[in-house]
């Protein structure tokens, strides 16, 4: 019953709703006595020869009155009751989503999709439950159970009902045991049923990969087995809480021997009458139902707090970027610096980054090149701030970036990522996701500079061409420009292009970096790639290896060192002049 | 149209009842312990009222005959608290192994789908699907067939007293039924839309939770976080107001007019005896019996409309499964059984494409790789080369020309040998929840430890993955977010090697790694080539000078063959391309030279 302690921050926000629920549903109670008087009054009176056409008509005018109410009562308390438990649904679906999207990266690292929507479906409609159906039954069993123990005790034998409730405590000790029990099992099966979504979900976004290499059967196997463990756990759950009615009805059993054991001897006593024993035990028949009706109650909460407990757990989550009180409200410009000690990602052990530092004046081209993993992502999630440096810091403007707001930090950024994500809209939506209101124009002009432009019109909808989810149907290529024009059309202080030409033709790529020299004049750019010809033109070119700067310079600078970048340079061009010596030998 | 829905439902229903078939047995022996149950039920009370009349009543207090009362009171009720304990597990665990089956079932066929599907279906909604309406359903099988089929009994039974009691009285209460039915079928009408309604909104929830989950990356960098909130708030809105039209439809139609209906009864019991009293006088008796039966009746009445809610949920969500198992965007049907495929002869015979049907990415396309050979595909993005190897992996189904492996249709290879046969290197390597080792091996239970070191180690991905904490056993995250692309790539490529394909196919796979790591890999792949057909899409011309054809297409049409050296000869499209990625390098000749 924990729950309902932790709900009451709900209950004291829609108290209106559940008062008058409460109310409502204690005066259709009360209503339900009335059809039983009345057919005692017509029954005596039809016996007595008494009845006549005006009365019945009074009584079956009353019957209509009664049922007609009752009809009106019950169905507006179901408004009140149910309807707060859909609205409490509705608002924490809304907090879940609103605390999805200020969690950091390393959140979604650790998170999987699919257990994450699994909280805000499954686990809130057993929520929604134990605010709908778990308080009515709360209320409505100890309504019903309290007067009909009332009744026993004042109009019978206040001895006899204390003898039937002895064996009730004991349904209490054993509910309340199958209650944690059934909470703990209840939290396994709903991390199983979390995991066959993780793996559905995952299934279904690797669908290539499977039927690539053929694994549909196996895919289908892995399936089974982990529908297996939910059906596992589930038995483990239904195993307890079929222990609920049969535990109730024998404790019932065990009231009604005892009390017609000691009422018989009450009887002989001349204590009470043999007609006082028998609406004694009617009396109790009128218990099972309010009983059965808390073994439910129980099982509704129990599972209404498991899944309660994970949500909240889920909402405490706190995020690692945190925004300072007194950030600034400033859209951050200027010089760029990198001063860091060391980065390690949450979690692991190695360091990523060390002693990286350099500065970057405005409108300077940065070229970030090195090994797979030598960290030049990280590199440029830190200055996004996916993940907060705690050994140095990053600078622009001459202030720690820190000290932005980070949406103003953002807001000065235009971010291309390696994983180019789209949406599944249109590419016009795709494109203007930062401003779905904007000109037309701009988004053509976007589309022009990241060399898109034509290939969206040979589309049969042109832009409004919807892309699958993660952009299905298009090319690598394609789907890498458009996340181009996504970033350009903030024309952001400063542009980043996370290895974003690599599924480009070196045409394409010639084309498009030179379109953006001439539309970023004046504004910062910073470029990773495993080309060299992507990055040559930077002022600065930075080469990481094994997340420590290796070589630093310009593209002539770095050309005299006889290091990595010459080697490297030399090699990627060696490979095309052999082409281009075949092509003039003959070979 | 409301015709056809009721029919549908039928049909839906029929559909779900079959899937019991496998657990008649179980089912069978679980309503015996029904039935035994119910009796005990009914026994005690007997017991008790002999206590009372044959004991209590005469004072005759005899302590042999009373013990035996005693202990047999006891002794039903401690069998009856086993047997309906068993009960109620059996219909549980029957449900959950129907839900399994039914699930097993959503999954394979999903597996079964072409690609075509997934490019229009979200990702959310399949899920949705797969899990949460299959979990709908259970409720039909735990709970709502034993109380249909129990309610169903007790009505019938009271009808009958009540025919025995009186039977003018009993053919008014029969009065009862249509009126019930029609409260059912406005009901099931209007609540079946409804609940259409709402898992539409959850289905759309989901789509939209899934969708903004994977993208948070860029909601957040973009600060489109509020925009995207206020998105997801309309739909969760629709999806409450969606819920509360629900809960009116089961206020109104559901217990409180199930009441209202038993009051009238209640009315014209009432006065029928009431209006007989004024010239005859009446049975107490029988009345008594009568209001007695007519509680007894709205008993399981009320039972079954409390079900029925549930009933129509179930019903809802497995139509909403059936449509998915019936759908018809198939993965291309491979024949069953057929040839080995033994030398690797792969042929184009005038291919045409269009995945829309409305505007072609391939025409007539035509080339032939011949076992061991390579053959390149270039040109600009969007040229159509991804999807030549979408057709040769058979992820889209094509209707003109005909694609040859050793001379026979690529149809006529049964699916398994096509895939062993075939390996492909995707361009967005996607990496599984599971350690490394999972990731290369999959679910190939054939390939050893060895044979997964041997191929890390043949595209050079050791290095990082030693370096990894575990090795191969290192964690990979969802999507594999905690690699970089160039890591992931390597990943894909052990895969691909491990399982020791006879055809490589290469979709731009070598676009994302560094140029360091990449000639490590053109070696590796020079030697896996070596006895293997080839196709490859390839940006930069160095990677593909050495095969033995290149095509040049553009706009879905290869208007360019040959090799590297007649290409450059001829002084077209190909002698551009290769001057366009070479331009730069005129300056830095002497450099290097």
């Amino acid at each position: 019953m924990k729950v309902f302690l932790q709900l009451s921050w709900f209950f004291k926000q829609e108290k209106k709703a559940y008062i008058t629920g409460i109310v409502l549903l204690l005066m259709v109670a009360f209503l339900q006595l009335v059809p039983p008087k009345i057919i005692g009054i017509v029954v005596d009176e039809i016996d007595q020869g008494t009845l006549a056409a005006g009365k019945l008509l009074l009584w079956i005018g009353l019957l209509v009155g009664a049922g007609l109410s009752m009809y009106v009562l019950r169905y507006y308390w179901r408004i009140m009751i149910f309807g707060s438990a859909v609205k409490l649904a509705r608002q924490l679906r809304k907090q879940l989503f609103d605390h999805f999207t200020n969690m950091s990266q390393s959140f979604y690292q650790r998170k999987r999709t699919g257990d994450l929507m699994a909280h805000a479906t499954n686990d809130l409609q057993a929520i929604q439950q134990t605010a709908g159906s778990g308080v009515l039954t709360l209320v409505d069993s100890l309504a019903t159970g309290g007067f009909v123990i009332i009744a026993m005790a004042a109009t019978i034998s206040w001895k006899l009902t204390l003898i039937a409730l002895i064996p009730m405590p004991l349904m209490a000790i054993l509910t309340s045991w199958y209650g944690n029990l059934l909470h703990r099992r209840f939290h396994k099966a709903q991390e199983a049923f979390s995991a066959l979504n993780d793996k559905t979900q995952e299934s279904i976004s690797g669908i290539k990969v499977l039927k690539t290499f053929g694994q549909e059967k196996e895919d289908i196997e892995d399936f089974r087995r982990q529908s297996d463990d939910v059906v596992k756990k589930n038995i483990s759950v239904a195993k307890i809480d079929s222990l609920f009615d049969p535990t109730i009805s024998i404790v019932v059993g065990i009231s009604f021997f005892l009390s017609i054991v000691f009422g018989a001897r009450y009887v002989l006593n001349d204590e009470i009458t043999i007609g006082e024993l028998i609406s004694f035990t009617t009396y109790l028949g009128l218990l099972i139902w309010p009983m059965l009706a808390f073994g439910w109650l129980f099982n509704i909460v129990e599972r209404g707090r498991a899944s309660y407990d994970r949500v909240s757990r889920l909402l405490a989550e706190k995020t690692e970027v945190l925004e300072q009180k007194d950030a600034l409200d400033l859209i951050p410009s200027g010089k760029i610096g990198f001063q860091i000690a060391t980065f390690i990602y949450p979690g692991e052990k190695e360091p990523v980054l060390q002693d990286v530092r350099f500065s970057l004046k405005q409108g300077e081209t940065l070229g970030i090149v090195g090994k797979t993993g030598a960290g030049k992502t990280t590199l440029l999630k830190l200055l996004i701030r996916e993940f907060d440096l705690k050994n140095g810091k990053v600078t622009f403007g001459g202030r720690a970036i820190t000290e932005y707001k980070i949406k103003k930090l953002r807001e000065a950024i235009g971010y291309v990522p390696q994983d180019h994500f789209l949406f599944s809209a249109t590419i016009r939506e795709n494109i203007a996701f930062t401003n779905p209101l904007i000109d037309e124009e701009k988004i053509f002009k976007a589309a022009k500079i990241a060399n898109i432009h034509d290939d969206i019109l040979e589309f049969t909808d042109g832009y409004d061409t919807i892309v699958g989810e993660r952009g299905v149907s298009l090319s690598g290529g394609q789907k890498q420009r458009i996340s181009i024009a996504r970033a350009l059309l903030l024309q952001p202080e400063v542009l980043i292009l996370d290895d974003s030409l690599s599924a480009v033709d070196a045409k394409t790529e010639e084309e498009i970096l030179h379109a953006l020299k001439h539309e970023r004049e004046g504004k910062t750019t910073i470029i990773t790639a495993h080309r060299l010809s992507a990055i040559q033109h930077a002022n600065l070119i930075v080469v990481l290896d094994e997340g420590k700067i290796l070589e630093r310079g310009t593209h002539e600078e770095l050309m005299e060192m006889d290091g990595w970048y010459k080697e490297m340079y030399v090699r990627q061009q060696l490979e095309e002049l052999v082409e281009q010596g075949g092509s003039l030998y003959g070979k | 149209m409301e015709n056809n829905s009721s029919s549908e439902q039928r049909r839906v229903l029929l559909r779900l009842l079959a899937y019991t078939k496998p657990h008649v047995k179980t089912i069978v022996l679980a309503f015996m312990l029904l039935l035994i149950a119910t009796v005990g039920d009914i026994l005690g009370p007997i017991l008790v009222s002999i206590f009372i009349d044959d004991y209590l009543r005469p004072r005759n207090i005899v302590f042999e005959p009373l013990l035996i009362l005693g202990a047999s009171y006891m002794g039903i009720q401690i069998i009856n608290v086993l047997v309906s304990y068993f009960q109620l597990l059996k219909f549980q665990e029957i449900a959950l192994k129907i839900i399994q089956a039914m699930r097993v079932d959503v999954f394979a066929k999903v597996q079964s789908l072409g690609l075509r599907y997934f490019d229009k279906t979200p990702a959310g909604s399949i899920v949705s699907r797969v899990t949460n309406d299959t979990e709908a359903i259970k409720e039909m099988f735990v709970t709502v067939l034993v109380t249909f089929i129990q309610s169903g009994f007790l009505m019938g039974g009271i009808l009958i007293a009540m025919f025995v009691l009186n039977v003018k009285l009993a053919l008014f209460c029969l009065l009862i039924l249509p009126v019930l039915y029609f409260i059912i079928r406005t009901y099931r009408r209007l609540s079946s839309k409804f609940y259409h309604d709402m898992r539409e909104r959850l289905s759309q929830l989901n789509a939209k939770l899934s969708e903004s989950i994977q993208g948070m990356g860029v909601i957040q960098v973009f600060r489109q976080e509020k925009r995207l909130r206020k998105e997801f708030e309309e739909i969760n809105e629709k999806h409450f107001f969606a819920g509360m039209k629900n809960i009116r439809v089961d206020g109104l139609l559901l217990r409180p007019a199930i009441d209202l209906v038993y009051i009238g009864a209640l009315i014209l019991i009432l006065s029928f005896f009431g209006i007989t009293s004024f010239n005859s006088p009446v049975e107490i008796g029988v009345l008594y019996a009568f209001i007695n039966y007519l509680d007894r009746f709205f008993e399981p009445v009320n039972n079954l409309m409390a079900r029925l809610s549930l009933y129509q949920q179930a019903i809802v969500a497995a139509s909403r499964v059936f449509t998915l198992l019936d759908e018809e965007e198939l993965a291309p049907q491979q024949a069953l059984t057929g040839g080995k495929m033994t030398n690797g002869q792969i042929e184009f015979k005038d291919v045409s494409f269009s995945y829309d049907g409305k505007r072609d990415v391939l025409k007539n396309i035509s080339f032939v790789a011949r076992p061991g050979e390579t053959v390149a595909l270039v040109g600009h993005t969007g040229s159509g080369k991804s999807s030549i190897i979408n057709l040769m992996m058979r992820f889209y189904e094509f209707e003109r020309g005909e694609i040859l492996i050793d001379g026979k249709s690529i149809r006529s290879y049964p699916q398994d040998e096509l895939r062993a046969k075939i390996g492909l290197v995707l361009q967005d390597p996607f990496l599984f929840y599971g350690t490394i080792k999972e990731n290369i091996r999959l679910h190939n239970g054939e390939i050893t430890e060895e044979e997964i070191v041997e191929a890390a180690e043949f595209v050079q991905a050791h290095h990082f993955i030693e370096k990894l904490d575990n090795g191969l056993e290192h964690q990979v995250v969802e999507r594999g977010s905690t690699l970089s692309s160039g890591q992931r790539q390597l990943i894909a490529f052990a895969r691909t090697i491990a399982a020791n394909p006879k055809v490589l196919v290469l979709d731009e796979a070598t676009a994302n790694i560094d140029t360091e790591t990449e000639e490590a890999i053109q070696v590796a792949l020079a030697r896996m080539r070596e006895g293997r057909t080839t196709i490859a899409i390839a940006h930069r011309l160095s990677t593909i000078q050495d095969a033995n054809l290149i095509l040049v297409l553009h706009h879905g049409e290869i208007v360019e063959r040959g090799t590297h050296q007649e290409l450059l000869a001829k002084k077209g499209l190909y002698h551009k391309m290769y001057l366009l990625q070479n331009g730069v390098t005129e300056k830095l000749e002497d450099v290097v030279g």
